[in-house]
């Protein structure tokens, strides 16, 4: 080993490292691939949370630099680690699929004054099975039995009487849920509350809830992947894993009475009626929604920002992400395999936006 | 006196001792084989599905969103980089300082002290250094940063820098110091001049190592350096780094993602890989100098 050379590899870092130094110079190649970059410097927000949300986002917010060379850099670290980031002011929206509980409500409130909700778009939560049988049909007190391990298998009489004509296997019923905290998870346990009185007083709706019965898996990913390589189980995870993986989701008997399988379109139809009677903060949880296309187990995700924003460059910049998020963004949902939020909520969206403040 | 008994035995002994040596080397064979098969398995597995992802568009371009078509993520592999330079200027001279004192000076309760600290640290688990580095630098900077994320990295580098500077410098046959400091040389010219020279291709190995260890380090860097789907905006920005952009793609729903995070993988492996490579060749050469 020369000395030269171990020179050389020291210059190489010390480049390195000044290149990094150098602030906001972006390789040349930067800015073609970026498009056009707003003159004056590029600002640049930074959120965390949902990994629901992530795909959406990276989409919405790619656009949303195009047209306006802001650039939004989100990373999904999960609903519960969102909220923690926006709490500790490290990034300047979080993103969660469960709206913040009065203890958290109360750390964000102290760290930097009150939040706003923003809905910013919904989700049905698909149940996937894995057995030699299409169209697995199930309902509310059904799913719940399943999941507090009153029902464990599979020809049950229960499940046998939703599905005639359909030879019901005899195996064990293996079910899966979350390890970790998730929205995924309080849209699932909030809509088992609404339909089982059992499983509200045992359990609960949560993003982290005691299971009676089952094994955990990390992420949708991980959910997703137990079912598939799993024969006779059960799991849920957000449409879009089922549809990517081809995994066979259960019909669900809606609170009409209807069999409706997870679509797009029977979550848009469920939250469409939760508008009609939103709470002023717009922390609507509209499980087990009425109407007859209306898919039961579906519900909104939240940007959560912080009502009076100090940085006025940045708040400025985050409100008008904000209206674009809520608008125009929306067109770019249903292809994502979420729904579009309607008219009405996107309009009592503008209007929580239009009481955040800026400056000091 | 020799009767066909005694004779015959230490033949017996002998054949004896064939099979069980032939046994024995079957048996540390199948040993090495069953050591080296997972790697084996993990290196074509990864270069099997990881082959048809690779594109010049990979580590050239900025991620594109689900559902349009390429992308890369350029600016993980550009944000790796920036990582390991900063964690490198850091634990660098930290680690090769503290590897001398500890070699030249440190034989006493100090160093003992400072060595056992040392062997602790390079058991801290990296996501608890991670933790660290959020608590001292993310929050009261109220920003991640490439510089919280190349702290973090530094704090996992020092100990392996350190050590194996010290154990480099400790192969510096006395005779050499000796015949320096016979003919009056000052000891820290000493050290400088001879015994770092000296010790140079295992101080080097140090630092590659080092840097091959950080690499792939995905936990300290979840809270640090943050992940980012731009280029590096500066020291005090979120960026971007392979190992998080893997791991970000790997749990999407999404097949193509699934495939940048296989080729990404396959490159990273490849890099280290050859880093090792490197250390080898610079290590065969080293011991060379010292003969």
């Amino acid at each position: 080993m020369s000395r030269t050379s171990l020179l050389t590899a020291g210059a190489v870092s010390v480049a390195l490292l000044a290149s990094a130094c150098g602030g906001s110079a972006v390789p040349p190649s930067a800015a073609s691939a970026s498009g056009s970059a707003a003159p004056g410097g590029t600002v640049q927000l930074t959120g965390a949370g949902s990994t629901f949300d992530f795909p959406l986002f990276s989409k919405v917010f790619k656009d949303y630099q195009t047209k306006t060379g802001v650039q939004v850099n989100y990373q999904s670290v999960g609903s519960g680690s969102g909220v923690t980031q926006l709490t500790k002011r490290t990034v300047d929206f979080g993103a969660s699929d469960f709206p913040l509980n009065d203890e958290q409500t109360k750390a964000a409130e102290a760290a930097g004054g009150p939040v706003v909700h923003v809905p910013i778009t919904m989700g049905a939560v698909s149940v996937g099975y894995d057995l030699p049988i299409d169209g697995l049909t199930l309902d509310g007190p059904t799913l719940a039995g399943i999941y507090l391990g009153t029902i464990t298998k599979w020809n049950d009489p229960r499940v046998a009487a939703l599905n005639p004509g359909v030879t019901m296997p005899s195996t064990p019923i293996a079910v899966v849920h979350r390890s970790d905290g998730s929205g995924t998870t309080f849209i699932f346990t909030s809509y088992l509350s609404a339909v089982s009185p059992e499983w509200k007083s045992k359990v609960g709706a949560s993003g982290t809830v005691n299971w009676p019965v089952g094994i955990g898996a990390k992420g949708s990913e991980g959910v997703s992947g137990q079912v598939t390589n799993t024969p006779g189980s059960i799991g849920y995870f957000e449409l879009a894993y089922a549809k990517q993986n081809n995994i066979k989701s259960v019909t669900m008997k809606n609170a009409a009475g209807k069999l409706v399988e997870p679509s797009v379109k029977g979550a848009s139809d469920a939250g469409a009626g939760a508008a009609a009677n939103m709470p002023a903060d717009l922390k609507a949880v509209f499980v087990n929604a009425p109407g007859d296309t209306s898919y039961p187990i579906a519900g909104f995700s939240w940007i959560i920002v912080f009502k009076h924003q100090k940085d006025k460059v940045k708040g400025q910049e985050l409100i008008d992400l904000l209206k674009y998020v809520v608008t125009t963004g929306q067109q770019s949902a249903e292809p994502l395999y979420y729904a579009p939020l309607p008219k009405a909520v996107q309009d009592l969206d503008l209007k929580a936006i239009s009481t955040i403040t800026v400056g000091q | 006196m020799a009767s066909p008994a005694l004779a015959v035995r230490p033949a017996l002994a002998l054949g004896r001792r064939r099979v069980v040596d032939r046994a024995m080397s079957v048996l540390f064979v199948a040993a090495t084989v069953a050591a080296v098969t997972p790697l084996l398995l993990v290196v074509g597995y990864i270069a099997v599905q990881g082959a048809h992802g690779l594109s010049i568009a990979l580590v050239t371009q900025l991620p594109a969103p689900v559902g349009e078509p390429g992308g890369g993520m350029g600016n993980a592999f550009v944000g790796s980089a920036i990582l390991i330079a900063v964690a490198s200027a850091i634990a660098l001279p930290v680690g090769i300082l503290s590897g001398v004192y500890l070699s030249e000076f440190g034989g006493g309760r100090f160093g003992d002290v400072l060595r056992f600290f040392t062997d602790v640290l390079t058991g801290v688990p990296s996501i608890v250094v991670g933790i660290v580095a959020y608590t001292i630098l993310v929050v009261p900077l109220r920003s991640f940063s490439a510089l919280s994320g190349g702290f973090a990295l530094s704090i996992i580098m020092i100990p392996t820098v350190a050590r194996t500077t010290e154990e480099a410098l400790k192969r510096v046959p006395l005779t050499i110091r000796e015949a320096s400091l016979a003919l009056g040389v000052h000891e820290w010219t000493t050290i400088l001049r001879v015994v770092i020279p000296t010790g140079l291709a295992g101080i080097v190995t140090g630092a590659m190592l080092g840097i091959a260890r950080i690499s792939g380090e995905t936990a300290p860097l979840l809270f640090t350096a943050f992940g980012s789907a731009f280029w590096q905006q500066g020291l005090l920005k979120p960026i971007a780094a392979v190992p998080l952009q893997i791991f970000q793609y790997a749990i999407s729903p999404y097949t193509d993602w699934h495939e940048q995070a296989w080729a990404a993988a396959l490159i990273l492996m490849l890099l280290v890989l050859g880093l090792n490579v490197a250390i080898r060749a610079v290590t065969r050469t080293g011991f060379r100098t010292v003969r």
